[in-house]
């Protein structure tokens, strides 16, 4: 498999967040990745300190220079996270439709880091920037609730609202939209929480067709950093390898974010002992040691398709 | 295993160099890899072109400053390689001192990079700061011959001779030496380098005992960058289970080596096309392709014990 992906994330010194987390499962799983760090961080912000260093959207243009003076930008995958600058973010547009001009099959994977449960934890002078520039020109979002929601102007309080706004959402740009947690109920109950996947394709005979897949995911007790960003480099690898199912994709994707979030609560509460809340060190996730169900995820979660 | 590495080296874009050619092979082999990334570069420097920027001094030193102030540096291994500046080269030691304060058994690996082939490529002013202050520190060194010629201020004819500057540099501080590659012949001709090693371990009586090694390495004909880079990861790798066993820590380090070397070559060739010479693009590491054999290694070069002593 000769498959080149450009990820343009964070970088921290400890632990799994932005290309910490997206590389490895990706290089595990064969991918050829480059990346670019966006920042150098002594670990992620969720610690009681962090430290580091931003690449200017100048700095980043001049990375991107050196790749194209030696001719070697063409990539097969673009993939892009949590972002703070909007001069940062609109170079990595210019590189991603000057990307897609070199190569017009390239697929543009983008969490649209925008927020959660209800407020937003980037600059909002983003938004515009991710409504009107990223998404458009993105092939693949995964985008939460109210990120979803925040993009289109529409409120999800129903699974047929959620779907509306997929629709929406592909109008924008992408075939392929994932809404990765929401706060629609499930039918296993509190316990989970409900994704849904939407993917349009062209037939043969020219006639499109969308699949929609609905997934309840076991909810976790803990709050993990970094698993958005696994998330996004593992649908890459699994809508790479099934580019026509979704519920397969999504199957896989879902099932090593729970191999990997189960082995991590297990290792953080074993440290942190009996009646402790584990800290955001002891709840690293432990890719490392999940390397085998990265490879060969054990279908955990059912994709249930939908009309 | 909960094994956790500190590796302070270059960062790529493209390419395997520096952090990205030791990062990987680390985390496949089960380590837990910090990596501080002493500068970002689209590529390395054997290509036509080359962007990016530096971290400074003050820079790392902030980088370690957020990892103490979090309580987190507690450290089984340091791995450090190529760097051009000095200042940077002098936080690195005041940052190992300090770990090795934090843990006694930390182990210090590192390649003294300063040239080869009789020329110098790092600014001169490095010697000093690497004989005097990083050497000392060092648990595992890997240097080729012209850097433990510099760092001894002995040449090397004979193996005699590269025995002799490995127990010179056993008394500079690291109890393991590896000269990854030398001018010295070959039995098997000229196709073959040799690389030596050398490991100082103290029995459970107190006596010491050195065990001197050397192998017959296959020459490729092409040049290949953040092969050193590997190697030294790997040696970490395998000197860690193979803690009192340099043979085979080495037997299976040059093996990897090897089948990561053979698959690049042949994946260059091919995409050079006949009578091609590959470009440094064509001749990046094929890293990812070859995960199993980082993994699980086939023996394919044997080292010979040359002799052991006890004192």
């Amino acid at each position: 498999m000769e498959c080149r992906v450009l990820s343009i994330q964070s970088h921290v010194v400890r632990g799994y967040v932005g290309n910490k987390s997206a590389s490895f499962p990706l290089q595990v799983l064969g991918f050829e990745v480059d990346s670019i760090n966006s920042v150098q961080f002594s670990n992620h912000t969720g610690y009681s300190h962090w430290k580091g260093q931003v690449l200017t959207a100048d700095e980043l243009h001049v990375l991107y220079e050196g790749i194209k003076l030696n001719n070697v930008h063409q990539y097969d995958y673009v993939l892009t996270g949590y972002t703070r600058d909007t001069s940062f973010l609109e170079m990595v547009v210019d590189i991603v439709q000057e990307l897609k001009r070199a190569n017009p099959n390239l697929v543009y994977v983008c969490d649209p880091v925008l927020g959660d449960h209800g407020s937003m934890y980037v600059p909002q002078n983003l938004y515009p920037v991710y409504k009107n520039k990223v998404v458009p020109v993105a092939d693949i979002i995964t985008p939460n609730q109210f990120e979803a929601e925040l993009l289109t102007g529409k409120n999800i309080s129903t699974e047929k609202d959620a779907v509306e706004v997929m629709d929406l959402l592909h109008a924008m740009g992408p075939d392929t939209v994932v809404i990765t947690s929401s706060d629609l109920p499930s039918r296993l109950g509190d316990r989970f929480l409900v994704s849904l996947g939407s993917q349009r394709h062209v037939r043969p005979d020219g006639s499109r067709t969308t699949e929609r897949v609905r997934i309840e995911v076991p909810k976790v007790d803990a709050v993990f950093v970094g698993t958005g960003d696994l998330f996004a480099a593992m649908l890459l690898a699994w809508t790479h390898h099934y580019p026509n199912d979704l519920k397969m994709a999504c199957e896989k994707t879902f099932s090593v974010m729970h191999h990997v979030i189960q082995r991590t609560i297990s290792y953080a509460h074993e440290l942190a002992g009996p009646g402790r809340r584990p800290s955001p060190p002891q709840l690293e996730l432990r890719m490392v040691q999940s390397k085998a169900d990265i490879e060969d995820p054990a279908i955990v979660t059912e994709a249930t398709v939908i009309s | 295993m909960e094994c956790r590495v500190l590796s302070i080296q270059s960062h790529v874009v493209r390419g395997y160099v520096g952090n990205k050619s030791a990062t990987f092979p680390l985390q496949v082999l089960g380590f837990e890899v910090d990596s501080i990334n002493s500068v970002q570069f689209s590529n390395h420097t054997g290509y036509a072109h080359w962007k990016g920027q530096v971290l400074t001094a003050e820079e790392l030193n902030v980088l370690y400053e957020g990892i103490k102030l979090n309580k987190v540096n507690q450290y089984d291994y340091i791995l450090t390689g190529y760097s051009r500046d000095m200042s940077f080269l002098e936080t690195v030691v005041d940052i190992i001192q300090e770990l090795k304060k934090a843990n006694p058994s930390l182990v210090y690996v590192c390649d003294p990079v300063m040239g080869d082939h009789g020329v110098m490529y790092v600014p001169e002013h490095l010697l000093p700061v690497y004989r005097e202050k990083v050497v000392p520190l060092a648990d595992t060194l890997t240097p080729n011959q012209f850097e433990a010629e510099l760092l001894t201020g002995r040449k090397i004819n004979t193996e005699k001779d590269a025995v002799e500057v490995m127990d010179l540099l056993h008394n500079m501080g690291p109890e393991t030496v590896v000269l990854t590659s030398t001018d010295l012949p070959s039995k098997y001709g000229d196709h073959y380098l040799v690389a030596l090693g050398s490991q100082k371990i103290v029995n459970e009586d107190g006596t010491n005992t050195c065990q001197k090694i050397c192998m017959d390495i296959p020459k490729v004909d092409a040049v290949f960058v953040g092969t050193g880079d590997l190697f030294a990861a790997l040696l970490l790798a395998w000197t860690h289970h193979h803690p009192k066993d340099l043979k085979t820590a080495c037997e299976k380090t040059v093996s990897v080596m090897h089948h990561v070397i053979k698959r690049t070559i042949s994946y260059a060739n091919e995409v050079a096309g006949p009578g091609n010479r590959p470009s440094p693009a064509q001749l990046e590491l094929r890293m990812v392709q070859s995960k199993a054999d980082i993994e699980n290694p086939a023996i394919v070069v044997e080292a010979k014990v040359l002799e052991k002593s006890v004192d």
